[in-house]
């Protein structure tokens, strides 16, 4: 009850006015909550809120906090002693920090335009047309993305940095190992079932009419597929991508095993952080800044599309 | 999107008479057409390798040399595994005598994380769904908020949680040790490196489980809440029987994803600072056998069979399950 209520004469007319004035405060809550139960959900959804936000955000409060304390420090205290951000810039010249941010991103984006444009055009096939074998296959990409990463590691670290036969008919030459190809490759590959399904789903729901109003006025076939279907997809190859993207610069699995260490053999942020733990022992504040910074872009993305995200998958992904 | 930029961009005359080549294919060339990049790719990084992963586990190990494989073995690097009997092994995959505590067993150790993982996953993962399909201003930050978890690189969760519990220097360490939850050294201790993964897994892994569960409940025709409304119902029941079975089907898919997941877990046990050889997960044991003091690789492609084949259980029981209480939901 705001302040003018109560001295607006209007407060008044509530009829058991004075009974409340009386009350103890606890007592009152209560009487008014079970009048109007919506209110006393509110305060537990606050309440509930309150307490699960502070679950997720404390451990990036600590980053910060991290961050903040004196280089070697032990005992880090709940609130910084100072706000100190030169370890945000100390970073960028202890280990080329930019570098492996670059290859990280570089590694997502090259994914997600990949994963993009092929998975449409399996998403078309899947979607859309009638073909032989479209249960098989759909139902062999099911199977593949049950199998864990490890399976497929292995001979994959193999064909890259022993050059031991892919399909036992071709060798891959040496110099791709440590290349952007030796990572880019799998994570693909891993990536691509999941945004087959969601773009398979979003383009089987396109009325046929679209298509073929676009196919009598001579657009081709792939003409069809880029500038109709795509298009009027665009909240499914959005939530496809921004899954793609998020999976791959998250990913550590093939980022921390199939490249070297060092920025310039296109080693991952993976590197970049782990880079402060080995050579600056007691550097931890670095990583701590050096984590915060790495996690701006996605943070960037998911502020800027989490409403695509949210509606893609609710649209489609799910539906199956 | 980067897709249509790479095609209206270049579209020069080789584009054009490909686009005319594809006018004159059937529909089911044209399919096939379409699907050969994709197919291209997952054969040579993903059907391939599963296959050559499977045929190399026949094999024996090659400790001398350069880590090639030895000769065939039949399914001697399965018994050993399964029997603990390879002396060359990092940790143990499991131990049918029980000498090794559950933990130290990759496979029941495994088992746990997911149970616990998922378990905790869906529960915090609904409570988020319900925060962030409730209207209310500042819904949009606190979806965000919610979501950024999720979308953390796994390495800096790991270091997250190492800075938390890092012996003299995180915050929670010595609070928990004098409580006597945790040792001095917490990393380095099986159980209480397992309670940490377990709890920075569930950090950021709810988020994706609330994604999923929102998608379940923003499906859920609003009908239904005006037809309960109407006659009365209380919110115990409105979620009793209208927003649970709806989004039960869901909640299983979600469930399914996750606990694939969690089978598979490896980065965060790294990258924590708690290492393999502390928590050995079933991934932890494929890349020791790797790239241990000995590259074992017939026994690290065994584990790796291995791990697809629990992951496989797992599938067939949710399957199953799913099944069953579709008929019971249909009954109720």
């Amino acid at each position: 009850m705001s302040i003018d209520a109560q001295t607006h004469e209007d407060a008044e007319t509530f009829d058991d006015r004075d009974d409340e004035e009386s009350k103890s405060p606890i007592k009152q809550w209560a009487d008014d909550w079970i009048r109007n139960p919506e209110k006393a959900y509110a305060v537990m959804l606050v309440f509930m809120g309150g307490v699960l936000l502070t679950t997720t955000l404390f451990p990036l409060y600590w980053l910060f906090a991290v961050a903040m304390a004196e280089p070697g420090q032990s005992n880090i205290p709940l609130i910084p002693n100072q706000i100190d951000l030169s370890a945000f810039i100390v970073i960028f010249q202890q280990v080329p920090f930019a570098r492996f941010m670059f290859n990280s991103l570089f590694y997502a984006t090259s994914v997600t335009v990949i994963v993009l444009l092929v998975a449409s055009l399996a998403g078309y096939a899947f979607g859309r047309l009638d073909f032989r074998g479209k249960m098989p296959l759909l139902f062999s990409l099911l199977v593949l993305s049950f199998f864990p990463p490890a399976t497929l590691f292995i001979p994959l670290f193999r064909a890259f940095n022993q050059q031991v036969p892919m399909l036992g008919v071709f060798t891959l030459p040496v110099e791709l190992y440590r290349t952007p190809g030796a990572v880019i490759a799998p994570i693909s590959a891993f990536a691509m079932p999941l945004a087959i399904f969601i773009l398979t789903t979003f383009y089987s729901q396109i009325p046929d009419g679209l298509e073929d109003a676009a196919r009598i006025e001579g657009t081709t076939r792939f003409g069809a597929l880029f500038r109709v279907i795509v298009p009027l997809s665009a909240p499914g190859v959005a939530t496809a991508g921004i899954l793609t993207f998020i999976t791959t610069y998250v990913e550590f699995f093939f980022s921390f095993l199939m490249t070297g260490d060092r920025a310039s053999d296109w080693a991952p942020i993976v590197n970049g952080v782990l880079a402060f733990q080995t050579r600056y022992t007691t550097r931890y504040d670095l990583q701590a800044a050096a984590s915060l910074v790495a996690i701006i872009p996605v943070a960037i993305l998911v502020v800027v599309a989490q409403e695509k995200i949210i509606s893609g998958l609710t649209q489609g992904a799910l539906k199956e | 999107m980067a897709t249509e930029q790479g095609h209206t961009g270049e579209s020069g005359g080789l584009i054009a008479r490909a686009g005319t080549w594809t006018e004159n294919l059937s529909e089911q060339a044209y399919a096939y057409l379409l699907l050969t990049p994709g197919f291209l790719i997952l054969l040579l990084m993903a059907f391939w390798p599963l296959g050559s992963a499977f045929r190399m586990s026949f094999f024996a190990d090659q400790v001398v040399g350069t880590g090639r494989l030895g000769g065939f073995a039949g399914l001697e690097n399965y018994v050993r595994l399964l029997t603990d009997t390879n002396a060359l092994a990092p940790a143990t995959f499991l131990d049918p005598s029980f000498q090794v505590p559950l933990l130290e067993q990759a496979l029941f150790m495994t088992l746990l994380f997911a149970i616990l993982s998922v378990v905790g996953e869906t529960i915090l993962g609904f409570l988020y769904a319900m925060l962030m399909k409730a209207e209310y201003r500042g819904r949009r930050a606190v979806r965000v908020l919610i979501i950024i978890p999720w979308a953390i690189p796994i390495v800096i969760q790991g270091m997250i949680f190492f800075l938390m519990f890092r012996p003299g220097y995180g915050l929670l360490t010595d609070p928990l040790q004098s409580i006597g939850l945790f040792s001095s050294l917490p990393l380095n201790t099986t159980f209480d490196g397992f309670v940490i993964v377990t709890v920075a897994d569930v950090w950021k892994t709810s988020a994706f489980m609330a994604l999923l569960i929102l998608a379940g409940l923003e499906s859920v025709n609003q009908d239904l809440y005006n037809v309960a409304d109407v006659m009365g119902a209380s919110r115990w029941q409105r979620f009793r029987y209208i927003t649970f079975p709806l989004v039960f089907p869901v909640l299983m898919v979600a469930m399914l994803f996750r606990t694939m997941g969690a089978l598979r877990v490896y980065g965060i046990i790294e990258s924590t600072g708690v290492g393999c050889t502390t928590v050995p997960s079933m991934t932890c044991l494929v890349t020791q056998f790797m790239f241990g003091s000995s590259a074992l690789y017939g026994s690290a492609a065994a584990a790796s069979v291995l791990i697809a084949v629990v992951v496989g259980l797992f599938i067939s029981v949710y399957l199953v399950f799913i099944k069953m209480s579709n008929q019971d939901l249909d009954l109720a």
